[in-house]
């Protein structure tokens, strides 16, 4: 105890009162300097909090606004990502932002609360999943992607710190599936993924104005109706429609089926999302007469009268060349164009040759991939080696595979008068991709047109095509019903059944397709899935629909039908055969 | 005795208020100042709820500590030993009838105040501490056995505490009376010892005495990140406000942390955080400067303090002041775990300014009478 620092001071100053004061005052000194320490502590740790970690946190919070603002930035040119018009104004695709819902568990205090708030805004939710994904470990995890304003008050209302929103686009199509295909669609974050969508992405990103297509939305209706009604009656694996303005190639309504709905790509399976009016290639059969055809008429000068034996099949090496409903006689011109006869097609094709053939199929665009501005574009598939027989299956539309636009387009050239045509879906042509090449090239005489459109018209009146005919006005037309290729060659039972048809024939502005793809006859059909049986009526019901929509005045009674008479007495067939004719090839 | 007792009753009333330490009334008013403005801000711009009653119980309580002041030192002698077994009563009253606050058993309702008997009981512990050491002859002071009277002293109130629980106050208790301990003389192995002894009880007193939520704290403490939402939400909050206010504060009435009640108990003990933010780094240093300026005063009254009694008083009262506002500070700031410990006279409740007034009320007494001679008794 006499170690005690102060016990020496003690001895000198008198009395243990006064040691005990100073020992006192030390000691007080002592602990005062301790908590004097202590305020310079807390002191420092103000500044540390206040200057130094609040400086970090500013920066935290002026880097966090900057990002803010950086991604707002980049939301905002998403925001305006361009909307897609038909050519009437009508929206087709437009963004509008949404709001997503996800959590930071982390922050969630009471997970069953929550995922009972949550399952009582979303009632489609799943409590159970709600709750696992609560209790996660992760700071992060989506709970709904795009909810609704109604939907994000409601989750506001919960009033839940781990309840966090995303603000993003969502890209919305008020029209739904009608011209999925070619509208296309985007991912969840807004690259386009499909169609116009795709090829014109990084337009659409950066465009200040919308872009206007070539559809027509009513057009559009017109056409998905009846083809879906056709697909639906004849249980059809797949289907395809468009129209055409023949006049400037512009792309009015255009389907595939099945279709998809565009918000949900994922959902659809790959058959659905597949284009099969640009993006398969399919032996088409008997439309290709139209090209044979013309092709004879072009390159040599046949009169109509000119005749080819379909007595029987043509042999040509191991290949028969038969025709459906056989007439086992000579065939004038409009009669084999007419009641399809493949056999007197086959030998027109002899009769114009292989290269001349070829080269009039090349120049009418059949032997390359259709230019067109979406990507989901077919390359036609031609025989490696092109041999004779090719030449004769190529006059009637089989050895050569090609979209079913190309087909369209090609014919539509020759309906047209003769100029090559360009198809388009952009109606603002400046702001098409690839510029066109208007180079007005001619594949057929204006004499050659006219021959064809007097066939096409006579198909519909006195041929296999006479379901699409419309009271009022000229339809034409040409039949097609192609056998698909199976493993033990053509079937029979598998067929692509089409009618390309056009109108008005005295001056031919739009061509309508309809192919669908493995029908099944029906009793209506007296069990034919034939193209005149199937997709003949269903053209025949577009065009009643359209031509008024479109302003197209019908003709008087009484008119003449001139193109059908001027080729009528070519037809030397007894009109005993009645109904079944129709069915033919 | 008696004619010592006789020479200083003489000082008269003029004279004793002459010697009162205005200074430090004018800090006391200043920092309580500070209270009032923050209050107001607290309540949203408003006077109601809290800023109008605090003034109410600062003007009581001022009241009171210049009455505490006046009386004679030798009466605040007389009445230390009395004063702690008022306060024992009081405490054991609180287990049996205390009226439950916040989950811990603190409070008596007097129907008028409710009372926090463990606040006043803090003063009256120094008060006998400073008693029962004003009494002792140094050499006593060495005697190991003198020690434990004392040690009882600050054990009993310090158990009685615990058992509300108030893991805070029992440590204050505990701290206040190693420092009367430490400035009475009592030998510094003894401190050596008692160190050893505690970190000996750490762990013991985390497996065995510790509540649960008391655990929670301190390992929140540890990394309030842990758990942002729960006992971790004070401190972070905290934390981001202090840091929002920057240098200058976001100004009056403008703290979005409290006033968006992100940061709760904002008009009790986080009041600090809320000052800070609204007059940033100035700000909070203003309000340690005043903390520390009535530190350096009180202190200053013990030093020249010429008895025991006094200077121990004052002593033991000073650091029980600074221990508050230690605590509370470190507290929001998270130096240290979360214990509910208020800022004196800032913070929103009536027995700790109450009680830290009536201390005040002592130490100026001290002050006014620090050349008595005081009896050894």
């Amino acid at each position: 105890m006499s170690t005690h620092p102060f016990s020496r001071k003690a001895v000198k100053i008198k009395g243990s009162r006064r040691s005990a004061l100073d020992l006192a005052r030390g000691r007080l000194v002592l602990i005062s300097a301790v908590f004097s320490l202590a305020y310079i502590l807390i002191a420092a740790r103000v500044v540390d909090l206040s200057l130094i970690q609040g400086e970090l946190q500013h920066y935290a919070e002026s880097e966090a606004v900057e990002s803010d603002e950086e991604t707002g930035a980049i939301v905002e040119e998403q925001v305006r990502r361009a909307d897609i018009l038909d050519r009437n104004g009508v929206l087709l695709a437009t963004s509008l932002e949404m709001a997503s819902l996800y959590a930071d568990p982390v922050m969630v205090a009471d997970p069953v609360a929550v995922a009972e708030g949550l399952v009582r805004v979303f009632p489609d939710m799943i409590y159970g999943d709600m709750l696992q994904k609560l209790q996660r470990k992760s700071r992060f995890v989506w709970l709904r992607r795009n909810i609704t304003p109604q939907e994000q008050y409601g989750v506001l209302e919960l009033g839940q710190p781990g309840l966090k929103f995303e603000k993003g686009q969502r890209r919305i199509y008020p029209q739904g599936m009608l011209a999925a295909h070619f509208i296309g669609y985007t991912n969840i974050d807004g690259k386009g993924l499909a169609g116009v969508e795709r090829s014109f992405d990084s337009f659409l990103n950066e465009a200040a104005g919308p872009l206007a297509l070539t559809l027509d939305i009513r057009l559009q209706y017109i056409l998905s109706r009846e083809i879906r009604t056709a697909f639906e009656k004849f249980s059809a694996q797949g289907a395809v429609g468009v129209v055409l303005d023949i006049t400037n190639g512009e792309i009015l309504a255009a389907t595939s089926l099945p279709s998809f709905d565009p918000h949900d790509p994922g959902g659809a399976d790959q058959k659905a999302l597949f284009n099969r009016l640009t993006l398969g290639v399919y032996e088409l059969g008997s439309p290709f007469k139209i090209f044979s055809t013309a092709a004879l008429l072009e390159t040599l000068d046949v009169p109509m009268g000119k005749t080819f034996d379909a007595r029987k099949p043509l042999k040509h090496g191991r290949f028969h060349i038969s025709d459906f409903h056989p007439e086992k006689r000579r065939l004038t011109v409009p009669e084999v164009f007419v009641y399809s006869s493949n056999i007197g097609a086959a030998l027109m094709g002899e009769m114009v040759g292989t290269e001349a053939l070829k080269d009039f199929y090349k120049d009418l665009g059949l032997f390359s991939s259709l230019s067109l501005e979406i990507g989901e574009i077919g390359h036609p598939i031609l025989p490696e080696t092109w041999r004779d027989i090719n030449t004769l299956t190529a006059s009637y539309g089989h050895g050569i595979a090609v979209s079913p636009l190309q087909m369209v387009v090609a014919a539509s050239t020759i309906m047209g008068g003769g100029t090559l045509l360009q198809p388009t879906l952009i109606l603002d042509k400046n702001k098409a991709e690839k510029p066109r090449e208007n180079l007005d090239l001619r594949v057929v005489s204006p004499q050659t047109a006219h021959r064809l459109r007097q066939l096409m018209r006579l198909t519909v009146t006195n041929g296999t095509g006479a379901k699409a005919d419309v009271p009022g006005y000229r339809v034409g037309g040409k039949t097609g019903t192609a056998e698909k290729p199976g493993p033990k060659g053509y079937d029979r039972k598998r067929l692509l059944s089409s009618f390309i048809g056009f109108f008005p024939m005295e001056a031919p502005r739009y061509a309508v397709f309809v192919m669908l793809d493995e029908p099944k006859g029906t009793k209506d059909s007296f069990n034919y899935a034939t193209g005149g049986w199937v997709a003949a009526p269903a053209v025949g019901r577009i065009i009643a629909s359209m031509g008024p929509l479109l302003g197209v005045r019908p003709l008087p009674d009484g008119t003449t039908d001139d193109l059908a008479v001027s080729l009528k007495h070519y037809l030397h067939k007894e009109e005993k055969k009645g109904k079944k004719s129709l069915a033919s090839y | 005795m008696a004619q010592a007792i006789e020479i200083h009753t003489a000082l008269s009333l003029g004279q004793k208020l002459k010697h009162l330490n205005w200074g430090l009334v004018l800090l006391l008013m200043a920092v309580a100042g500070i209270g009032f403005s923050t209050l107001y801000s607290a309540g949203g711009g408003h006077i109601d709820p809290w800023a109008s009653r605090q003034m109410l119980r600062f003007v009581v309580g001022v009241t009171c500590m210049i009455i505490v002041a006046l009386v004679d030192i030798r009466w605040w002698l007389r009445l230390s030993y009395p004063c702690y077994i008022a306060g024992l009563l009081l405490l054991v009253a609180v287990q049996v009838m205390g009226h439950i606050g916040m989950g811990a058993q603190r409070w008596i309702d007097l129907g008028v105040i409710r009372l926090q008997p463990s606040e006043l009981m803090k003063i009256a512990v120094i008060m006998a501490l400073a008693r029962y050491f004003h009494a002792a002859a140094s050499e006593d002071i060495r005697r190991l056995s003198f020690l434990i009277f004392p040690v009882l002293l600050i054990l009993l109130p310090v158990g009685l505490v615990m058992l509300q629980p108030d893991l805070g106050t029992s440590l204050m208790i505990v701290m206040a009376g190693i420092a009367v301990f430490f400035v009475a003389g009592a030998p510094l192995w003894l401190f050596g010892v008692g160190f050893a002894a505690l970190a000996a009880i750490i762990p013991l007193a985390w497996m065995f005495m510790l509540h649960d939520y008391q655990k929670q704290r301190v390992l929140t403490f540890m990394n309030p990140e842990s758990d942002p939402l729960g006992s971790g939400y004070h401190i972070m909050q905290s934390k981001i406000a202090l840091g929002s206010g920057g240098i200058g504060g976001k100004g009056f009435l403008n703290g979005t942390q409290s006033h968006l009640n992100f940061l709760p108990e904002k008009q009790t003990d986080f009041i600090f955080t809320l000052w800070a933010e609204e007059w940033g780094l100035f700000g909070g240093l203003l309000l340690l400067a005043l903390f520390g300026l009535l530190f350096v005063y009180a202190g200053w009254i013990a030093f020249k303090c010429r008895h025991a009694f006094g200077r121990l008083l004052a002593f033991g009262l000073m650091v029980n002041f600074s221990l508050y506002v230690f605590i509370n500070v470190s507290m929001v700031m998270g130096l240290i775990p979360v214990v509910g410990a208020p800022l004196p006279l800032v913070s929103y409740g009536g027995t700790a300014m109450l009680a830290v007034l009536i201390g005040f009320g002592l130490i100026m007494s001290c002050s006014i009478h620090r050349d008595a001679k005081l009896p050894r008794m």
